[in-house]
């Protein structure tokens, strides 16, 4: 471990880290839109939701890089490329926690609801939504996470990402940079995924303190890291 | 006031919920709905604000059929209690009841003040507002629930099992704090329970359903514990309902001896003269306790009874305002097997034996008889609809004028 290469490489270490910040919030962002209103329907109507589960399993089968080599004759060796490819896996992690979010809040809620002159849109927005709030973001937890572990693979087609620190270290036999790659990928991992859990605090105060587990966590499990 | 005709609801599969129902829910009253599970009791609920819609027959609402309505519209209107209370979780006490009124377009303020006086009316304590639906308990919830239906005054409120989830004590304080709320509010009262004590005790008039769908009879409690149609609803009504009759009969036509009533200050010797097997002691005009004339004996004839052991009054029942039921029971309780009869102070006002309870509850059956009579020679011009009616056949659609 030779400590002085960090102060040495600070604009480096600092660039990565921000494009790795880029590449994991982004395609969490971007699949958590597609996901709402997927997820609306898919908890509607429910005919609906287990041939898109099925496909979701299926894209979320394709190992990352070859994702990435099929985007490449069309979106070049790009960020996007990187970001589309990553906001499908996010996409896949993101749309069952939102339905099983929707489906989550009780029956007799959305009765009554219905009961006091709701019209549909109103109780989706103002009720349903707010309520399923927690396990979305649980969702987009394991959505972020992911992402940012994955984005490292970017570096194989040419997109900066702590990834790089990785294949530079491996290449000139210097572990430092290996470390150094590895503790702050899972320190960004860990900001985000805090960040989101203060976030989902401050939305939503009515939650019991003493939350259950299964509220945050993920209904999808998390994609092995690169 | 709510009107059923000939309302029918028969699912997909072919099940029938509600079978050519005729039932009028007068204005102002409280009609509680009660039958085994599976009864349709709760879906003909839920036909009022069209959260299920019938397959035949038609509902009016104060003339109007509700189908002419806007369903969300009409649903404003409608205040409903569940059981499971429904409380929107992520919203505080405040903005729960404010709910309706903020649906219909009221400034939030006004709103949240209208929310503020419900809290109170229901029996709340105003610090509640700000807290959210699970910090409070099952019948701070149900009070919720209920000040939420009450929000924006709508005449008429479906109760779907209100009391069910909690204890029987704050079931019984809720139960008494809906009769005295509708005292003061008369709103149109559907009740579905399947309890029947509930229904006897909320219920201006109980509609007994058979289980397929049908209503079996409806009436008024009192009746329906007096002279049951047939066997079905002897049944569920109870093998107790001559008992519990008698809390629909007054206790202001019972005659209170005083007999057995000696002061404190009166003498063993003249306890003994009044040959009473036992003697009530009586303090400052309060009931103290019952010495039985075996125990005397053993005392000087000079000693004051205030000095002699005494067993304990057990209960007493209010003379004039509590039942013949209060007064059987307190009888039945008592040591000396005879009621002590108290005022409003808790001044002793007399004492009434078996003989003196049965007495008076043949008095007060008598006029019951006598009422039922002119009611139902009043009633026969009148369809099956009408309360007191028997609707067990006249329910059919045939039967509807």
């Amino acid at each position: 471990m030779m400590w002085s290469w960090i102060p040495d490489n600070w604009s480096l270490i600092w660039h990565l880290t921000w494009e790795n910040f880029k590449l994991g919030v982004l395609p969490a962002l971007y699949g958590l839109i597609i996901a709402l209103p997927l997820g609306i329907v898919a908890a509607r109507w429910r005919w609906f939701y287990p041939p898109v589960l099925t496909l979701v399993a299926v894209i979320y089968a394709i190992p990352s890089l070859a994702l990435f080599v099929a985007l490449i004759p069309a979106f070049g060796l790009t960020d996007t490329t990187v970001i589309i490819a990553l906001t499908v896996f996010s996409l896949c992690v993101i749309l069952p926690n939102v339905v099983e979010g929707l489906r989550s809040v009780p029956a007799p809620v959305t009765q009554a609801a219905t009961a006091m002159g709701y019209g549909g849109l109103r109780r989706l927005v103002t009720v349903e939504l707010p309520l399923a709030l927690p396990v979305i973001i649980g969702g987009l937890r394991v959505g972020v996470v992911s992402s940012i572990s994955l984005a490292s693979l970017g570096q194989l087609i040419g997109v900066s990402s702590l990834g790089y620190l990785f294949i530079d270290g491996l290449q000139r036999d210097f572990p430092t940079e290996i470390y150094v790659g590895l503790v702050l990928t899972i320190a960004l991992a860990l900001v985000c995924d805090l960040t989101l859990v203060g976030i989902r605090r401050i939305l939503t105060p009515w939650q019991p303190r003493r939350e259950k587990r299964s509220r945050g966590a993920a209904a999808v499990p998390m994609r092995g890291a690169a | 006031m709510i009107t059923f005709e000939a309302v029918t609801k028969r699912y997909p599969d072919g099940t029938v919920a509600v079978d050519a129902l005729d039932l009028e829910v007068p204005a102002g009253k409280t009609v509680v709905l009660v039958g085994p599970s599976g009864c349709g009791k709760t879906t003909t609920l839920r036909m009022v604000n069209r959260l299920v819609e019938p397959t035949e027959g038609r509902i009016l609402l104060d003339g109007q059929d509700i189908r002419e309505q806007n369903p969300a519209r009409l649903r404003r209107g409608i205040g409903y209690v569940i059981q499971q209370t429904g409380l929107f979780p992520h919203r505080t006490v405040e903005d729960n009841i404010a709910t309706v009124p903020v649906l219909t377009g009221w400034p939030r303020a006004k709103a949240r003040a209208r929310a503020r006086e419900l809290i109170s009316l229901v029996g709340l304590d105003e610090g509640l507002a700000k807290r959210y639906p699970h910090q409070l308990s099952g019948g701070q919830q149900q009070r919720v629930g209920v000040a939420r239906a009450l929000a924006a005054d709508p005449p008429v409120l479906l109760m779907d099992e209100p009391f069910s989830a909690v204890d029987p004590v704050v079931r019984a304080s809720l139960q008494d704090e809906l009769i005295a709320l509708q005292s003061e509010l008369h709103k149109t009262v559907v009740l579905v329970t399947h309890d029947i004590e509930e229904a006897i005790k909320v219920g201006d008039l109980v509609a007994l359903y058979r289980p397929h769908g049908t209503i079996a009879q409806f009436d008024t409690p009192e009746r329906l514990l007096a002279d049951p149609v047939d066997d079905y609803v002897a049944g569920f009504v109870g093998f107790d309902r001559g008992i519990r009759r008698l809390s629909f009969f007054g206790s202001t036509g019972l005659s209170l001896g005083t007999g057995p009533v000696l002061g404190a200050d009166a003498t063993v010797a003249k306890a003994q003269d009044t040959g009473e097997p036992w003697i009530l002691v009586v303090e400052d005009g309060e009931p103290r306790g019952w010495i039985p004339a075996a125990s005397l004996g053993g005392h000087p004839g000079d000693t004051p009874l205030g000095r002699v052991p005494a067993e304990g009054v057990g209960h007493t029942f209010k003379a004039g305002p509590d039942s013949l039921r209060a007064a059987l029971d307190a009888a039945v309780l008592s040591p000396a097997g005879q009621a002590v009869g108290v005022d409003d102070d808790g001044r002793l006002a007399g004492v009434a034996t078996f003989d003196q309870i049965r007495a008076a509850i043949q008095a007060a059956d008598a006029a019951g008889a006598r009422d039922a009579a002119e009611a139902a020679g009043a009633g026969q011009s009148d369809n099956s609809k009408k309360p007191g009616a028997r609707a067990a056949q006249g329910a059919q659609p045939g039967a509807a004028p």
